[in-house]
């Protein structure tokens, strides 16, 4: 049993964040790519071209053999049965990434047929893996393939392939591999789940026409075609405003994430108040709205966050608050929203001033953040908030964060901010928010940078008073650059107001007196330090415990288990009772317990 | 069109001169909300002319700055809500003023820095580094009224009273709306300077009380000072000892046995 829930667990989290962070990584390494560190600019660049030019060059390969791919994927089909392996090899890649894509429809099915939204979430996850395979022709292709030309869901096909701008493929043309197909049935019927279903049921479900219709939306969003992504989105929200089915659920929240991708990209970008992200809040407050009625957590988790980046990202600090205050963020939500939620939430109170729960939310966000590759721009991202949200609390971050792999870079600038910070220079500090003025703007970290002014000046003050026992005020106005004695004064009052440092003034002499430092271990801090670390792995342990995943009336079977053992216990008591017991019947007995 | 010149009129009134009574500017005012909704112009509509948005727009924003000069922020508060609906307009629809904006928005923030409501000044703040023709919040502190509030909050903070002082002196206050709020923000930050005495300076002679808390003459300084409950001998203001905070909240030792129990307890459901 516990070998089988950390692997179920352990196997979907990370797969699953990797899909859905993909398109929000794009993003953010162009942030990072524009940042001015050439490496940093150059993977990104790289990165970028691998996902942009690559597909043509298939495009340009595939078009060449488009008709007979067809049949040939069938054959491919048979044959692979025989000799897998060898196959797996040679196989086109269009044929392979077809028959990928309808493998996906068998899940989709098994999520319909045995209500479990963990098949679909599998399907979302191989979108991935397809995403850079994606070209209209193939698309094209599998739409022709699994919608027949009669069935009522033609005109969704139909819709599908004006999309893609492949409106002269004609439906239902896998009739030409018909025979072939019947051919293989019989040996596939294991394998291949997809083809099974096709000959099964011509009429497709829902979940596969919107499953194809996502992989329309992230082809579109592969080659920058925003307008048409967005108009298309549009139609697809309110087909699936439409079809009221919980079995959609997880693919709908997919659905409304592209579409609110594709307006951030439209112009006016962002900032602007004419920016259609702006005109997209109705329809995702609606599709909000919705979802709480129909108990939908997926779309609610991921429509929640989508609003929150719509407000942030056009400086709506108080009607994301408002937001936040009269929604409930839903419990089970899936792991990545509950990051992206927690991050969102972080940065509304870190502007709010609220620090401390803002460093909450923003640690937790950063250890949900998948640890994978791929969501690197996400933790890079919420780290940084997390270490200036530190430093504005008084602390200074573990000098460990910045040598964590893949962070040094990009948290480079905040390195520097945080050694201003710790040694209380404020000249330095000053330098560092000049030099590196644009990145911390790109990353919206700039007004609150600025706020650390005082706690520079705290910082200093407290290192003057450890270090001096007595000092004029004359001195502390030089070291810390404040202009006149006479701030020197009101600052150095208000820090010791504040408890920053244990000290007097004398106003006559202009002095600052620092009072001997008590020992801290007689204090009770240390004993707190230590409940709150006891408190927190005991939390980790509650919280590992309710993640736990048992499968269906295990539980059952376990005790009708237990109900035999005893049984047959009792029966070898009696038997043992009644004296007719073998040497060899006990020791079976014992093996088979 | 009457309607619409009413308006002109109005408004020119209210430009010509700013130093109108509060009473007859509202009546004004109220005169002009009316002739905007017999226009349909309280709220700007897609295919608006940009003369009445115009109109529109600067009745609401002389309607906030009367407000301020009568002292009434709640007036301010809903002139303000009423101008952001015209603040997002795209520029082709209605030309902005940025100069005027950035007064009202100015007065705001400093409203509530006096009000001491931080957390909205910042996240009002914020709004303002994506407002267009603000490229960042360098243009921000450049800004004449924008710059004003955001450098108090930081001397505020910091604890650098004699700037504020000397921003509300000296001529530095940008507009006389903005003088309004001097009177608040001085008695703020003296109480905040006498809180940070008490625990800071164990005695202060009168004389230099005086200067510290921007008093007039060492008659004030002991009046203040009776407010505060501080003893004054021999020309000495000598501040209360802070009664250390009572008793021990709680045992330590009554702490560690209840947090061992309850780590007891936990390993009891764990194990």
């Amino acid at each position: 049993m516990p070998g089988k829930t950390p692997n179920s667990n352990g196997g979907r989290k990370p797969v699953e964040n990797g899909v859905q962070k993909n398109s929000k990584d794009v993003a953010n390494d162009k942030s990072s790519a524009a940042k001015g560190k050439p490496a940093a600019k150059k993977g990104a660049k790289e990165g970028e071209d691998m996902t942009v030019v690559v597909p043509p060059s298939k495009n340009t390969k595939q078009s060449s053999v488009p008709p007979p791919a067809d049949a040939e994927g069938d054959v491919a089909m048979e044959d692979s049965e025989k000799t897998e392996e060898e196959l797996e090899v040679k196989v086109d890649p269009v044929t392979q990434t077809i028959s990928d894509i309808k493998s996906n429809f068998a899940l989709l099915d098994r999520a319909v047929a045995l209500f479990d939204a963990r098949f679909s979430l599998r399907a979302l996850r191989s979108i991935s893996s397809l995403r850079k395979r994606l070209n209209p022709d193939i698309l094209a292709q599998v739409i022709a393939e699994s919608y027949p030309p009669t069935s009522p869901s033609a005109s969704v096909a139909k819709q599908l392939l004006s999309a893609i701008g492949r409106e002269n493929v004609p439906l239902g043309r896998q009739s030409s591999g018909n025979e072939m197909e019947v051919d293989s049935e019989p040996k596939a019927q294991a394998k291949n789940g997809a083809k099974k279903d096709k000959e099964a049921s011509k009429e497709l479900i829902p979940e596969v026409d919107v499953f194809l219709a996502i992989l329309v939306q992230v082809y579109m969003f592969d080659t920058k075609q925003f307008q048409q992504g967005a108009n298309f989105s549009k139609y697809l929200s309110e087909r699936i405003h439409s079809l009221n089915r919980r079995t959609l659920d997880s693919l709908s929240a997919k659905v409304y994430f592209y579409f609110s991708l594709f307006c951030e990209q439209l112009t006016p970008q962002a900032p602007s108040p004419q920016s259609p992200v702006v005109t997209l809040r109705p329809t995702l407050l609606a599709a909000l709205r919705t979802a709480i009625l129909r108990k939908d957590v997926d779309t609610q988790a991921s429509v929640i966050v989508l609003l929150l980046r719509s407000y942030l990202l056009t400086s709506h600090i108080s009607q994301a608050d408002l937001l936040v205050s009269h929604t409930q963020f839903p419990e089970n939500a899936a792991n990545n929203q509950v990051a992206r939620f927690l991050y969102y939430l972080g940065r509304i109170r870190a502007i709010q001033l609220r620090y401390t729960e803002a460093h909450e939310h923003l640690t937790a966000a950063t250890r949900k953040a998948p640890a994978s590759q791929c969501a690197l721009g996400f933790s890079q991202t919420a780290t940084k908030l997390l270490l200036v949200v530190e430093l504005l609390m008084g602390d200074i971050p573990e000098r460990a964060t910045f040598r964590a792999n893949n962070m040094e870079q990009a948290l480079h600038p905040y390195f520097l901010l945080v050694q201003a910070v710790r040694v209380g220079n404020l000249e330095d500090f000053e330098t560092t928010i000049a030099e590196h003025a644009d990145t911390f703007r790109r990353d919206s970290t700039y007004s609150l940078i600025l706020r650390l002014r005082q706690n520079v000046i705290k910082t200093g003050i407290r290192m003057m008073s450890l270090s001096y026992s007595r000092i004029s005020l004359r001195d502390i106005c030089i070291r810390l650059h404040l202009g006149s004695e006479e701030t020197a004064e009101y600052i150095v009052a208000k820090a010791i107001r504040d408890g920053v440092i244990e000290a007097t003034l004398d106003r006559e002499r202009g002095f600052m007196k620092s009072k001997e430092v008590g020992d801290v271990y007689a204090t009770r801090e240390p004993g707190e330090a230590f409940h709150d670390r006891i408190r927190a792995c005991l939390a980790l342990h509650d919280e590992s415990v309710k993640a736990m995943r048992f499968p269906m009336n295990q539980h059952r079977l376990e005790l009708k288990n237990a109900q035999e053992a005893r049984e047959r216990e009792r029966e070898m008591a009696k038997e043992i009772q009644e004296g007719d017991l073998d040497e060899d019947d006990l020791g079976g007995d014992f093996d088979g317990m | 069109m009457a309607a619409e010149r009413t308006l002109q009129q109005i408004i020119t009134q209210l430009q010509s001169n700013p130093s109108l009574p509060y009473a007859e500017a509202s009546s004004l005012l109220s005169k002009a909300k009316l002739s905007l909704l017999q226009l349909n112009a309280l709220t700007p509509t897609a295919n608006a002319p940009a003369s009445l948005l115009l109109l529109a727009r600067s009745v609401y924003e002389h309607g906030a700055l009367a407000s301020i000069r009568a002292r009434n922020p709640d007036a301010f508060t809903r002139y303000l809500s009423q101008l952001q609906p015209f603040y997002e307009l795209p520029s082709v629809q209605l030309q902005p003023d940025a100069e005027m904006r950035n007064k009202v928005t100015g007065l705001y923030l400093l409203l509530l820095l006096t009000q001491g409501r931080y957390a909205e000044f910042h996240s009002e703040l914020e709004s303002l580094g994506t407002r267009e023709g603000i490229d960042g919040p360098d243009r921000i502190e450049s800004d004449r009224f924008l710059g004003y509030p955001v450098k108090l909050e930081r001397w505020l903070m910091e604890g650098s009273y004699d700037r504020v002082w000397k921003a509300m002196k000296k001529g530095e206050v940008p507009s006389e709306e903005y003088g309004v709020f001097s009177e608040i923000l001085t008695s703020q930050i003296r109480s905040e300077i006498a809180s940070s005495s008490e625990r800071a300076y164990p005695s202060l002679p009168l004389s230099s009380t005086k200067s510290l808390l921007f008093l007039d003459s060492e008659g004030a300084v002991v009046e203040f000072a009776r407010q505060r409950g501080w003893a004054v001998r021999d020309g000495t203001i000598y501040f209360p000892t802070a009664a250390e905070a009572g008793e021990e909240e709680k045992e330590i030792s009554q702490m560690v046995i209840e947090n061992t129990l309850g780590y007891a307890r936990e390993l009891e459901t764990i194990v």
